[in-house]
């Protein structure tokens, strides 16, 4: 698809706001209703879903140009996808994510681009990581780790760490854990160590689809030679990345979430607690495992009208609404742990406030990043709880600077680190 | 004239530099497509409001004060909005400045023991209600849903709604107001005046209430109201509301002193019949006949769309082949919803016995679809959260609201055949024509009881349109110009689908001055706009609004 392909949704656009909320039927308070980072921070309305079909619009109608406002307000969104839930609460047929994606793509293309992403993007060419580290070094965090080495042995799950995981020295002791703990419960796994590839997720929501289609055909070729058909990660990012954009270039792999696993391996009595944790924690939806986690569904087709002017799709569109995303799980494992008592937030699942890390703005825009890791926060704190949890590794580190700048006490965890915590 | 340099940078002083934009691109998200839905006017292809001067985001009164006397000394018209619902809060002509009051969105109080809240322009009927509903209060929201804001609405527009039969309409909840006026100075209207607290907006005080508010409102073209307090009522229910479900199909499990029905009528008689002994009753938390926004034909496979997560619009055809959903909407095709809030255990027990006694008198009965489990606590929520609103929009993105059918419970219905009839019999032959959803004519919409307590009803005729769509957008004009004469003609009155055309015209600026005057001057009482004229020139000296504000300039004949 591309922009002029949206042209019709931003004249259908309802012009109705409901992108900057949460779903109306969801809010609890005053302080928990907004749910677009982008536009509770920025203020205009240009900075919500609405407003950026209206600049799109603009700007393929020759009204406008580029100007640095322009490139503000097209890069200064974390492609959280709380405006495509709130919006279709009321609409079938508006895709406004996907518009934003390809609002980004065509900046790119154009050349309208941010340096601080452009420094990332040419890294990430030669390095093969989003982390601004060498690539020879990505296999380091699984040093003396006792787990098959793909592809030089075969193992019937690959584990995929992830660039976040591979490199931040503070988080790296999750994917070890989460590692030995399926491993420990008698799974087949396997690593890449330095073999391992970005997938390219996190260079597709800045709007650099080409570099990440080079990455996603590099990877399912390793995979295929390698034998792999299924593929376990700790990061939601590289977990949307693998089940919803690898599909439709031709990916064909199982693809797992470690929540997914875990959760699993609990039920079938592989893992086993002995000791309790004591401890009041809250859990925060990634949106790339929550609301972006939905299963892809294989969808060619077009657009046509019944009862005159209905738009609907021919044969029936899949429906992504963020209903069907990956939220069940971690919060079973987290109830599964003896002692731990699980608050929830106000925001949550499909309707769960961003931590502020995605779409290229921790890189380009960290004052924007901060503030919205700052407001989930402040929300978990207002549960009561001493800990905030996660499954994602650029959340977490979103959260821990964020309490760093502030001089928080409050404590982050990855559910994974839970678990060993409590066996 | 565009806005000079220095005008610019003196607003730049008064909001900051990050609250002031003249961007192109920036300015042209703050344009109204008139295509889409114009909220009644056009609908005009590809037609926009015009583009700002520049935008501005005030965050208090003192900064609206400097911003307007700023417009008074360069003589720049100014347009403040709060939530962007409709084309009202965009400007009529070009270089105008446009406020968005997004920043001033604070509710600053509750006052549990007299039941009322006091709100900043951006607080909407959702926020407002969770926090109300904290202290066993809620609030009215109205007919545009709980998106938008509860200042605007109670200010400066109509503020009809669902639940206007319980908590009335908002200028009926409008007690105290700031204003900065059109002048730049700032007035405390009602008892906040005297400093007594914002309990009452005509008095101890000034009591400008008719002045600032009137009936239908200034519209955003009388100066900016910063502040107001309004009205609440109780809520005999949990905080938060126990929302449960799947998008878009939440559902609300309410106690048992929460109702919601649908009621269906063996004839329009009956159906108005029901109002009068509802209203006479007393019963009723909210009352409204909501879904028949999606047409008499389409409402039942909506409902089904609507409340099942797996479901999408490309079901629809599959349902309206159901027999089960052909019941469901035979049962419905005279209808509305009701939801029965009982304060006590004995009150809803009361109330339930009073509705099937008034539903035994007029023939009537609950539509046995309406009361499965699932659509009852989805429709509860709907209709208490009003959180869906803009299905208004959902079948392509383009509806607006023809004929307008208002008066009491029986205007509509009366006649032979019944007014009603009438309407949707001359809608399907424009349906048949193919560029509006053919939704079986009548999509009539809207609260049995238009004020507190009852005794109005007013239904607009929803029409479902493409906005993308030459074809369907220019044959949606074509059958509101040919459902305007046709209302005329009955004597029904002017229809929703013109209620704007007095201000703004088909490229989306100011209606040219003989024809406002034609239409302002065909009224039941026009002498009220020419004594807004004098509201007008006293208030507003250099005329830095628009032509929202209802005033007629030539002397009638």
């Amino acid at each position: 698809m591309a922009l002029e392909d949206y042209k019709v949704d931003m004249e259908r656009c309802s012009q109705c706001s409901y992108c900057k909320w949460i779903p109306f039927d969801q809010v609890k308070s005053w302080r928990f209703a907004k749910g677009c980072p982008s536009i509770a921070y920025n203020n205009f309305l240009s900075y919500s879903a609405r407003g950026r079909y209206a600049v799109a619009l603009s700007l393929l109608n020759g009204q406008s140009t580029y100007t640095d406002r322009v490139v503000d307000i097209v890069y200064k969104c974390t492609t959280c996808g709380s405006c495509d839930v709130s919006d279709k609460i009321c609409r079938y047929n508006l895709e406004p994510l996907e518009m934003i994606h390809e609002l980004k793509f065509r900046l790119v293309e154009d050349g309208q681009l941010l340096p601080q992403l452009t420094a990332v993007i040419e890294h990430l060419g030669k390095e093969n990581n989003m982390m601004m580290k060498p690539g020879a070094g990505r296999g380091d965090w699984a040093e003396g780790l006792d787990v098959k080495r793909i592809p030089g042995e075969s193992a019937e799950v690959l584990f995929h760490a992830g660039c976040r995981f591979s490199y931040d020295e503070e988080l790296v002791e999750t994917a070890r854990t989460a590692v030995t703990l399926l491993k420990n419960a008698g799974v087949d796994i396997g690593i890449m160590g330095a073999d391992e590839s970005c997938c390219g997720g996190r260079a597709y929501d800045m709007g650099y689809k080409e570099e990440f289609t080079g990455l996603a055909e590099k990877t399912m070729k390793a995979w295929t030679a390698a034998g792999v058909r299924t593929v376990v990660t700790p990061c939601a990012d590289c977990f949307h990345t693998f089940s919803r954009l690898y599909p439709p270039l031709g990916a064909k792999f199982e693809v797992l979430h470690t929540v997914q696993y875990l959760d699993r391996l609990i039920q079938e009595g592989k893992i086993k607690f002995s000791k309790t944790i004591p401890m009041r924690v809250t859990y925060h939806d990634p949106c790339h495992l929550g609301r972006r986690g939905e299963p892809y569904v294989p969808w060619e087709g077009k657009e046509k009208k019944v009862k005159n002017q209905i738009v609907v799709y021919e044969p029936r569109r899949p429906r992504y609404n963020g209903a069907w995303g990956v939220y069940d799980p971690p919060r079973d494992v987290l109830k599964s742990i003896p002692g731990l008592e699980l608050v929830e937030m106000e925001r949550i699942r499909e309707y769960a406030w961003c931590c502020g890390a995605g779409g290229g703005v921790k890189e380009a825009y960290p004052d924007f990043s901060n503030w919205t890791a700052t407001e989930r926060i402040e929300e978990a704190k207002s549960t009561g709880a001493e800990a905030i949890v996660s499954a994602c590794p650029w959340c977490e580190r979103n959260f821990i600077d964020a309490i760093n700048a502030a001089g928080d006490k409050m404590k982050v965890f990855d559910v994974t680190d839970l678990v060993k915590q409590a066996i | 004239m565009a806005l000079s340099r220095e005008a610019y940078r003196e607003l730049e002083g008064i909001v900051g530099p990050q609250n002031i934009s003249d961007d192109p691109a920036l300015l042209d998200s703050y344009r109204y497509p008139l295509s889409h839905t114009a909220i009644h006017i056009g609908p005009y292809y590809r037609v926009y409001t015009p583009r700002g001067a520049a935008v501005l985001l005030p965050g208090s009164a003192e900064e609206v004060q400097g911003i307007v006397k700023l417009c008074n000394k360069y003589k720049v018209k100014f347009k403040p909005s709060s939530t962007f619902w409709s084309a009202w809060g965009f400007p009529l002509e070009d270089d105008t400045i446009q406020l968005d009051m997004r920043r001033m969105d604070k509710i600053l109080e509750i006052d549990d023991k007299n039941n009322f809240a006091v709100v900043e322009p951006h607080v909407i009927g959702a926020t407002l209600q969770a926090e109300a509903m904290k202290v066993g209060l809620n609030t009215h929201i109205h007919g545009p849903g709980a998106s938008c804001s509860c200042l605007a609405s109670a200010t400066a527009l109509g503020g009809l709604g669902p639940d206007t039969l319980y908590m009335g309409h908002h200028n009926e909840n409008l007690l105290g107001v700031e204003w900065v006026m059109p002048d730049g100075e700032i007035l405390r209207v009602g008892s906040v005046g005297s400093g007594l607290g914002w309990f009452c907006c005509d008095g101890p005080g000034p009591s400008l209430k008719g002045l600032v508010r009137g009936m239908i409102g200034t519209n955003g073209a009388m100066g900016v109201f910063t502040k107001c307090a309004i009205k609440l009522y109780p809520w005999p229910g949990p905080a938060p509301l126990p929302v449960e479900g799947k998008p878009p199909a939440y559902k609300a499990v309410l106690p048992d002193n929460f109702r919601v029905y649908t009621l269906g009528f063996p004839s329009w008689k009956a159906w108005a019949d029901s109002c009068y002994l509802i209203f006479d009753a007393g019963i009723g938390y909210v009352a409204h006949r909501q879904f028949n926004m999606f047409g008499r034909d389409l409402k039942g496979a909506m409902v089904r769309i609507l409340s099942d997560p797996t479901r999408t619009l490309s079901d629809i055809e599959e349902l309206l082949k159901d027999p089960e959903v052909q019941k469901m909407t035979e049962d419905m095709k005279r209808d509305y919803q009701i939801v029965l809030a009982g304060m006590t255990s004995g009150d809803i027990e009361w109330q339930d016995k009073a509705l099937d006694k008034i539903l035994e008198e007029t023939g009537g009965w609950k539509v046995k679809a309406m009361l499965e489990p699932d659509l009852f606590n989805w429709s509860l929520l709907y209709m208490i959260r009003l959180g869906h609103k803009n299905l208004n929009l959902v079948f392509g993105g383009g509806y607006d609201g023809c004929f307008g059918l208002g008066g009491t419970p029986d205007f509509g219905t009366s006649g032979e055949p019944p007014r009603v009839e009438e309407a949707t019999a001359f809608k399907v032959e424009w349906e048949k024509k193919g560029n509006v959803v053919a939704a079986g004519g009548d999509g009539m919409m809207g609260g049995i009881g238009g004020m507190g307590g009852g005794g109005h009803a007013l239904w607009e005729n929803f029409t479902h349109f493409d906005p993308a769509d030459k074809a369907s957008t220019e044959g949606t004009f074509e059958f509101f110009n040919a459902a305007a004469r046709y209302g005329m003609e009955k004597g029904w009155g002017p229809g929703m689908e013109k209620m704007n055309d007095y201000a703004r015209w088909t490229d989306g600026k100011t209606t040219p001055k003989e024809i406002r005057d034609r239409i302002l001057g065909a009224v039941a009482q026009p002498e009220a706009f020419r004594y807004q004229r004098k509201f007008k020139e006293t208030f507003n000296p250099n005329d830095l609004g628009d032509g929202y504000y209802r005033t007629l300039d030539d002397p009638i004949e």
